[in-house]
C-alpha cells in the first residue's frame, strides 16, 4: 500500500470514531428523555404546605402573583371535602371555599385512585398535588385552581 | 291570597331557570398529538369546568392550561413553553358555542342523541371557529355530553421543528367528556 494513505488512516479512524460517540451520547440523550416519566407525588417533598382555605384566598388577592408563586410546585393542602367528582373513569376531590363558591380541584393519579375513592365529603384532609395553575372562571364567576398527580397525604378523624 | 301566589310563581320559575344550567368542574379534555414516530405528545385535563344550558343550547369550557398532565416531563415543558402554548401568558383554553339542533334533543327523557355544535375555541389568545358532532346523553336528571374532533395547530399560530419533523401532528385529535348536573 502507497506510504501516503498508509497516513491518512489514523485521521480517518478518530473521526469515525468520534461520530460514533457523539452518535452514542445523542442516542443515550434522546433516551433519558423519551423515557422519562414523572415521578411519584407520593414520593415527592411538598413545596408549601398550607390549610386550602388561605391558600384559595391567596389566588383571590392577586391572582397573576400567586400563580408565578406556585408554578411547578408541589403543594400539600389541608382542609375539608366539599365534593367527590366523577372525572371520566376517576374522581376528583374539591375543597370550596363558601362565601365565594371559589375552589380547589385534585385530579389524582391513577395510582391513588384507590386512596381518592376512600374519602367522602366532610372528611378532614391532607392532599398533595402538582399545581395545575388558578384561573378566573367566566361560567362559575369564582377562581378555580387545579391540581394534577394529587395523592391522599393523610385523612383525619372527624 | 294573591301574594302567597306570585311569591310561588316567582320561586318556581327561579327554580326552573337555575335547573337549565347545568354544570360540572371535572369534565375531561384529552389531547393526542402523538405520530408514528413520536408516542409522547398527549395529554390530559381532568378538571376543565363546563357549563351547558338546557333550554338555550349554549355550551361553554374552560381550562387551565398548566392542568394538562403529560407522561413525560420535557414534552409537559414544551407544552406549556413561548414557542407552544406560552402558558404563562394566556392561560386558559376557552369554548363558547351552541347546539344548533337543539330540537334534536329532549332534556326531559333519558336517552342518548347525535347534535351539531358551533362555537369559538380560544387557544393561545387566537379564536378561531368550530364546529363539531357531539353526543348528548340524557340520564337521571345528568347530561352526558361527548365530541371528538381534531383541531390545526397552524389555525392557532402554533408552529415549530417538531411539527415540521413529523414528531408532533399537525392536527391533534380532541376528545371531550362531561357530565354536567
Amino acid at each position: 500500500m502507497p506510504e501516503h494513505v498508509q497516513k491518512k488512516k489514523p485521521w480517518l479512524k478518530r473521526i469515525l470514531i468520534g461520530i460514533l460517540v457523539v452518535v452514542v451520547i445523542l442516542a443515550g440523550v434522546y433516551w433519558y428523555y423519551a423515557t422519562e416519566k414523572f415521578a411519584d407525588t407520593k414520593s415527592k417533598k411538598a413545596d408549601y404546605t398550607l390549610n386550602a382555605l388561605d391558600f384559595i384566598r391567596e389566588f383571590q388577592q392577586d391572582i397573576a402573583a400567586a400563580n408565578k408563586k406556585y408554578t411547578d410546585k408541589i403543594i400539600e393542602l389541608n382542609g375539608k371535602v366539599s365534593a367527590i367528582e366523577a372525572a371520566d373513569t376517576t374522581v376528583n376531590i374539591k375543597m370550596v371555599e363558601p362565601a365565594t363558591a371559589s375552589y380547589v380541584i385534585f385530579a389524582f393519579q391513577q395510582q391513588h385512585l384507590s386512596e381518592a375513592k376512600s374519602v367522602k365529603e366532610g372528611d378532614s384532609i391532607s392532599v398533595k398535588g402538582s399545581f395545575g395553575g388558578g384561573i378566573y372562571s367566566e361560567i362559575l364567576e369564582a377562581t378555580a385552581i387545579s391540581f394534577k398527580r394529587s395523592t391522599l397525604n393523610n385523612k383525619y378523624p372527624n | 291570597m294573591k301574594k302567597t301566589a306570585l311569591l310561588v310563581s316567582f320561586s318556581l320559575i327561579a327554580f326552573s331557570l337555575f335547573a337549565q344550567k347545568k354544570i360540572t368542574t371535572s369534565a375531561t379534555v384529552k389531547f393526542d398529538a402523538s405520530t408514528s414516530i413520536d408516542n409522547l405528545p398527549k395529554a390530559e385535563n381532568k378538571t376543565v369546568i363546563a357549563a351547558i344550558n338546557t333550554t338555550t343550547g349554549s355550551l361553554a369550557f374552560e381550562a387551565a392550561v398548566k392542568n394538562f398532565a403529560f407522561s413525560n416531563p420535557s414534552m409537559q415543558n414544551h407544552f406549556n413553553g413561548t414557542n407552544w402554548l406560552d402558558s404563562d401568558k394566556h392561560p386558559t383554553f376557552t369554548y363558547k358555542g351552541n347546539i344548533t339542533d337543539l330540537s334534536a334533543v329532549d332534556f326531559t327523557k333519558d336517552g342518548s342523541y347525535e347534535v351539531k355544535t358551533e362555537g369559538v375555541l380560544t387557544i393561545k389568545g387566537v379564536d378561531q371557529k368550530l364546529s363539531a358532532p357531539a353526543t348528548i346523553t340524557v340520564k337521571g336528571g345528568s347530561v352526558l355530553a361527548a365530541a371528538d374532533f381534531s383541531i390545526k395547530l397552524a389555525d392557532f399560530g402554533i408552529s415549530g421543528a417538531p411539527i415540521d419533523g413529523g414528531k408532533v401532528a399537525k392536527e391533534p385529535k380532541i376528545n371531550v367528556t362531561a357530565e354536567l348536573k
